[in-house]
């Protein structure tokens, strides 16, 4: 986890200025070596896009879209809310986000953690191909649409259509879920697996005793598509 | 893609100026056009008409029909009218006339060549033109706007062509005063507009978005409220979208039940700011306020206009 000390922490304001400027400089001081902290961030896209393994980065206030994005291997930690793609197609590394984690968070992403303490927006881990995803709060509609591989993992609960179009991957969820998406199920989670979500989860400090998991997985019936099952791929 | 807003500011100000920020820091999701709804000083009587000619030098000509028509309705200018002063051939108009049944008189300057009606109002004023924000901003000056409330939209094309008239926001013709604009694609609209058709309603454009504002202001002229409204148009228009639109006493918006185009809000009961995008909203609340993403899915709300101080 980034950490949210501020001592020895290069400053950098955003602000008003170009974005690929504040990008350089961020680069620059990653490449000295230094833990940076992002001040007046004031919702801007596209901060923090495409850090090294050596970035360790605060974002001091909310950011707009796709901060993180193409992460590999950067320790990134926004403290309030964030915008659609945060940590999209992220190959490894970790990101936090304190507040709201908007739209579509780790959209195709293919390794590395991200951690939400608030509540993520629909489309959570659309079409993720590896990595975890951990919400505190709840993942809103359609999440994990259309992934192929990784885990989500919702404390609080699911919104409609959760798991919607699965390809493959897990949705887990310890709340309730508003309804599943199109071919996806509930099974029963093996003990093992519940041991290495619930390893995972300590490491960030959210050990809990006794969650009820529900791990939600692709029916695997629109795979193949077969044109007797075009009423399961409609939800109108 | 197009970037939406929309404000209500606590008493009289300059209501452009808020919009002209938005719209700015929006500038990227749509440079074909920029418009702005604007809600000044509501008149006693008479409307305010804007219009649009497509071409300038035809201009007195144009005026002298279109007057024409008011008068066979028993209506007149009541002040000179002005337009902007540039070399571009089509050229923007403002009128102000005196109290008519709008839809009977709205089908005659229909029926004029060349020129296009684009809002009617007591207070309502929608200005919008080719290009970015700072250039309609400039063109119409729009910062200097004094009102309570208003929407705007930058625009990139996808489903009709580029021009003035095809630019956000659309007033819902022939009800005075409203106004919406609209980010995303309607797929029902084919079908809604010939139902809209066959009631008697006349559209300026192939545009779905005209279609909203037409079709929501037909639910109110049926006794919803606004917020039944909304709500009803989550479920009865299809496809992509979100919309604002925009009456004298609120601004409201609804999205669809796919949940894909995004639109933020701050509001502290006393006023009110939505942009498509939490940084334009960040121009003018600059201390880290809190700002709601309405994400949805099939999500509607309303915010209402404040009467001025004193009034």
């Amino acid at each position: 986890m980034g950490s949210k000390d501020m001592t020895n922490r290069v400053e950098i304001a955003a602000g008003d200025r170009p974005v690929k400027e504040i990008n350089r400089d961020i680069r620059s001081q990653v490449q000295a070596g230094k833990p940076i902290v992002v001040t007046n961030t004031m919702s801007r896209h596209n901060l923090g896009v495409g850090l090294p393994a050596s970035a360790d980065i605060l974002f001091e206030g909310s950011v707009g879209y796709y901060c993180g994005g193409l992460n590999d291997g950067a320790r990134i930690h926004v403290t309030r809310d964030c915008g659609w793609g945060v940590g999209e197609a992220m190959a490894t590394g970790d990101i936090t986000i304190d507040g709201y984690a908007g739209m579509s968070v780790g959209a195709s992403m293919r390794g590395g953690t991200i951690h939400v303490k608030g509540d993520a927006g629909p489309r959570c881990g659309v079409a993720m191909k590896g990595g975890d995803i951990i919400v505190e709060g709840t993942i809103g509609y359609l999440s994990g649409f259309m992934a192929h591989a990784g885990r989500i993992i919702a404390l609080g609960g699911a919104n409609d259509a959760a798991a919607d179009s699965l390809w493959g991957g897990e949705v887990w969820v310890a709340g309730p879920i508003g309804s599943l998406g199109v071919d996806s199920k509930i099974i029963e989670p093996a003990p093992t697996e519940v041991a290495s979500v619930e390893k995972l989860l300590a490491q960030r400090g959210l050990d809990g005793p006794g969650r009820d998991w529900q791990k939600i997985v692709s029916a695997q019936r629109l795979w193949h598509f077969e044109s007797r099952d075009a009423r399961a791929w409609l939800m109108i | 893609m197009c970037g939406l807003a929309g404000r209500i500011i606590k008493q009289p100000g300059l209501i452009g100026a808020d919009l002209v920020t938005l719209m700015q820091a929006q500038a990227h999701r749509g440079s074909d056009s920029t418009g702005f709804a604007l809600y000044g000083e509501s008149r006693q009587n008479g409307y305010v008409v804007r219009a649009v000619s497509s071409d300038r030098s035809l201009l007195d000509h144009d005026l002298d029909a279109l007057r024409q028509t008011l008068q066979a309705h028993d209506s007149d200018f009541i002040e000179d009218p002005t337009w902007d002063h540039t070399a571009q051939p089509h050229v923007s108009v403002r009128l102000v006339i005196s109290d008519l049944e709008i839809q009977p008189w709205l089908a005659a300057a229909d029926a004029l060549a060349r020129m296009e009606i684009q809002s009617v109002g007591r207070s309502l004023e929608i200005v919008k033109d080719l290009g970015i924000s700072e250039e309609v901003a400039a063109k119409h000056n729009i910062v200097k706007f004094v009102g309570t409330h208003g929407i705007a939209n930058a625009r990139m094309a996808t489903e009709s062509r580029v021009s003035p008239t095809a630019s956000h926001p659309f007033w819902a013709r022939p009800f005075p005063d409203i106004a919406i604009v609209h980010n995303g694609q309607l797929t029902n609209y084919f079908g809604l507009k010939a139902r809209l058709q066959r009631q008697g309603y006349t559209f300026l454009t192939e545009n779905d978005s005209e279609l909203i504002a037409v079709w929501l202001s037909d639910q109110l002229f049926r006794g919803l409220t606004l917020e039944e409204a909304l709500e009803s148009s989550v479920r009865e228009l299809d496809g992509v979208f979100t919309y604002i639109i925009s009456t004298p006493a609120q601004i409201g918006m609804a999205k669809d039940r796919w949940a894909i185009k995004p639109l933020t809000v701050f509001s502290n009961g006393r006023e009110m700011v939505t942009a498509t995008e939490e940084q334009a909203v960040r121009k003018l609340y600059t201390d880290e306020v809190r700002i709601t993403n309405l994400d949805g899915p099939g999500y509607s709300t309303t915010w209402d206009v404040l009467p001025a101080a004193g009034g």
